[in-house]
């Protein structure tokens, strides 16, 4: 969780490690190069120090063959020491180049400290003259070496000669190659320290675009940060509570939804029940009344008549009962036989109405006055206008999990356009309807009640008559619905 | 436009880093280490060849032999000397060779008592063997001799000079003051060859030093044998003055001239058709033998060495065989 910090943190360690790298590089060359210089310079030191030592020798030689004191001998062998040791370090600087003169030139040492001790030897010995010409000879070969270390450094020169160019063309270089280095490296940490900034803003350019969308209101666009740092957790978590207040949001729309729905059933209730109760204008007196003529007729022997009227009664009395409520199928099939024996009187032969009942399915729930607007249509469009009559087929029967009601009838059928218009449930037409429900009110309870659109479908041809099939669940699914129906 | 500054950006990159790894490769590519060539084998001999005409095409040649035949060998041979003539210096340069302890010595000779003493007494007491080369002296205790039979030289160039003037006339031998072995046995060969022809007479010029004196002998013995037909220098290093002095009074061509080959103007005035004929020596075969002498005594392989010396090929060269 500490990205950013580390993406600094090592961000840091690379420019330190490639400083540290140049910096150690630049010094272990450097070294180097001292070494070389002083490996250089060491080697002319030592081949001028021989020349030194033995004109040092010559000297105090010449100061011992003067004045023979102790002094002098003590210098004079102090100094063939010196002599001694700079030959053994001039030795050391062999190579196959100077291989050759530089062994004459140590012989040359030796022959040199040979002649001194000659020229001391005769000197003890009192032969001057042999000492004398012991010394000349000490004299010319130390002259010699004089001439040889001048050849010898000569040689040196003209040996490393490509070398000290090699050196003095690799240091101009090394001036190039700081400048270039310091170019590069410059670039290069520019080019990474955007880079590296670009990975920390770009995120929260991301982020801050996506909160401006929030802001506005649209929720639907998904944030996506494609980075690991905590930016990229800040977005995760960002995106999370988008699509929980876009899943709110949803659940809102839809309870609204719902209500509306609701609102809109109420509507359609209160709408028949307005209706019913246009129909109903003293629904007291007109019981009372229709109970009275019942009565009389019958004493008057007129039972069929008698029949008759308490039909109408018991219809009128569930019109006004059972509206807004649910009832078993068995309750609105009875009262469907009554208003059948109201419209078997009004049209004796004319109208045929044949039922084929299965009773096991009548106990299924469903609203009331279903079936008798869709009869009663089939009455009116179907038998009345025809001179004939006509034949009303009502079928009951299980059908797997759902029951199967049909009204048929053999009129001359319905346009589909009025069909389409009826299943939206727009059509409004309640003409000649007793209880002032039309198919278009049916339609839309059935579908409100069972919460399912495919529970009633309409077929028709022209001439060869119309079929209103309700397909109903045996099972409710929205139970809740129908106490909210309840309420309402 | 993002694309553009990308590229852009991509080739300076590459540039700078181009730059900076060809600068640190040309840094750190050279050896930080100075040349150093191994040493040889530490049984390698120190020889050296000393002569007084460094530079010259003859000694050019002998220092090439010896080269090469110690390199062949596995020796290290070192070429010293001083120029034209410098006696002083050449004997310096001997002693420090003796001084310096080499192996071996192979030396130009140089008949004086300066050099004898040097090789008789210096070089023996420090052990250091000695040869001479092309010029011999032969009483100095030198180990050999490596060079021309210099008295079959001079016979050689006394039979082509009868050959060439006949049996009579008078001839002037030209010689230095120095009276050097190798000079003295040219002469020797010389008269061994002329001395039977009673008709041939003699004369003798002797150059002391300089070249303008060499030059006033000339003309002083000039003007008192106006009949010469023909010089011999016996000392090659006179002839150029003596062409001069003569080409200065008349035409060279009616002379008869010849010299030996040991001295640089040589080839040129025989090329210019100046003097008729030189011995020419085998300087290369010289150097050659001497060195492998040298090589083979100190290994042991020849002991002891032919003290008569060991003469290399003379030829006589006329003028009209050089193109």
């Amino acid at each position: 969780m500490n990205r950013i910090q580390n993406k600094i943190l090592s961000l840091t360690g690379i420019v330190l490690f490639i400083m540290a790298a140049i910096w150690m590089t630049l010094t272990w060359y450097s070294r180097q190069t001292q070494e070389q210089y002083n490996e250089i310079l060491q080697r002319y030191l030592r081949m001028n120090e021989v020349t030194g030592a033995s004109q040092q020798t010559i000297t105090d030689l010449n100061n011992y063959l003067i004045r023979p004191t102790p002094e002098n001998l003590d210098q004079l062998e102090q100094s063939k020491e010196r002599l001694r040791k700079a030959k053994y370090e001039v030795y050391a600087l062999r190579n196959g180049d100077n291989d050759f003169d530089l062994t004459s030139y140590t012989n040359l040492i030796d022959s040199l400290l040979e002649a001194a001790n000659r020229a001391l030897m005769f000197q003890t010995q009192m032969e001057n003259e042999e000492s004398n010409a012991a010394f000349n000879e000490a004299t010319r070969i130390s002259r010699s070496i004089s001439d040889m270390t001048l050849t010898l450094l000569d040689t040196e020169l003209k040996t490393y000669d490509r070398f000290y160019r090699g050196i003095i063309e690799r240091s101009t270089e090394l001036n190039k190659l700081g400048i270039w280095l310091l170019a590069t490296f410059t670039f290069l940490l520019l080019l990474f320290a955007y880079w590296f900034a670009l990975s920390i803003t770009r995120p929260v350019q991301k982020l801050t675009q996506a909160a401006k969308e929030l802001s506005r209101g649209r929720f639907d666009q998904k944030i996506e940060v494609s980075s690991n740092d905590e930016i990229a957790f800040l977005a995760k978590m960002f995106e999370r509570m988008r699509v929980n207040i876009n899943n709110l949001i949803t659940e809102i729309q839809q309870k609204a939804q719902l209500e509306h729905e609701l609102q809109q059933n109420k509507l359609l209730l209160q709408e028949s029940r307005y209706r019913s109760l246009q129909s109903q204008i003293h629904p007291h007196f007109l019981f009372n009344t229709l109970d009275t003529l019942s009565k009389k007729a019958y004493l008057e022997g007129a039972e069929e008549t008698s029949d008759l009227l308490a039909s109408v009664a018991g219809l009128l009395r569930y019109n006004l009962r059972r509206m807004d409520r649910s009832v078993t199928l068995y309750e609105e099939v009875r009262v469907l036989r009554q208003y059948m024996d109201i419209q078997s009187a009004r049209f004796s032969d004319r109208l045929r109405f044949v039922e084929e009942i299965d009773e096991s399915c009548l106990y299924v729930q469903i609203p009331g006055l279903t079936l008798q607007p869709i009869v009663e249509n089939a009455v009116i469009h179907a038998v009345e206008p025809m001179e004939d009559g006509g034949a009303i087929v009502f079928r009951v029967a299980d059908d797997g999990d759902r029951i199967r009601v049909e009204i048929a009838d053999d009129g001359p059928g319905i346009p589909a356009d009025k069909i389409a218009q009826l299943l939206r449930g727009s059509a409004q037409e309640t003409e000649g309807h007793t209880t002032g429900i039309g198919i278009g009110n049916v339609v839309q309870r059935l579908r409100l009640f069972y919460g399912q659109d495919d529970v009633i479908d309409i077929g028709s041809r022209p001439g060869a008559g119309t079929k209103v099939v309700l397909r109903l669940p045996k099972v409710r699914r929205y139970e809740a619905d129908d106490q909210r129906t309840d309420r309402g | 436009m993002r694309k553009t500054i990308v590229l852009l950006l991509g080739v300076i990159g590459a540039t700078l880093i181009y730059f900076t790894s060809a600068t640190a490769y040309k840094v750190f590519r050279a050896d930080l280490r100075p040349p150093q060539t191994p040493l040889a084998q530490s049984a390698e001999y120190r020889l050296v060849l000393i002569t007084q005409e460094l530079e010259t095409p003859f000694w050019d040649k002998v220092a090439a032999g010896a080269r090469e035949a110690a390199e062949r060998r596995g020796a290290m041979l070192a070429v010293w000397g001083s120029y034209n003539n410098d006696s002083d210096e050449f004997l310096k340069k001997l002693e420090i060779a003796i001084h310096s302890r080499m192996d071996g010595i192979i030396v130009q000779g140089l008949d004086t008592d300066a050099f004898k003493e040097l090789v008789k007494y210096k070089a023996a007491s420090y052990g250091i063997p000695v040869i001479t080369v092309a010029n011999d002296v032969p009483d100095s205790l030198r180990r050999t001799y490596v060079g021309s039979d210099q008295f079959e030289a001079g016979r050689m160039i006394a039979r082509q000079l009868v050959e060439d003037m006949g049996p009579q006339g008078t001839v002037i031998l030209l010689r230095d003051s120095g009276n050097a072995y190798y000079q003295e046995q040219r002469l020797d060969g010389i008269r061994s060859v002329l001395g039977s022809y009673p008709g041939i007479e003699l004369r003798y010029a002797e150059a002391r030093g300089t070249r303008e004196q060499v030059i006033a002998d000339m003309q002083d013995l000039m003007n008192r044998s106006p009949d010469v037909q023909a010089f011999i220098a016996a000392n090659a290093n006179l002839t150029a003055a003596m062409v001069q002095e003569i080409g200065r009074r008349s035409r060279v061509q009616p002379y008869l001239i010849y010299s030996f080959d040991d001295s640089p103007d040589m080839l040129t005035l025989l090329r210019e058709g100046l003097i008729d004929g030189i011995i020419e020596q085998s300087p290369e075969e010289m150097g050659r033998i001497g060195a492998g002498l040298m090589i083979d005594w100190l290994n042991g392989d020849r002991l002891p060495l032919d003290s008569g010396g060991y003469h290399t090929e003379i030829r006589l060269r006329k003028a009209r065989d050089v193109p």
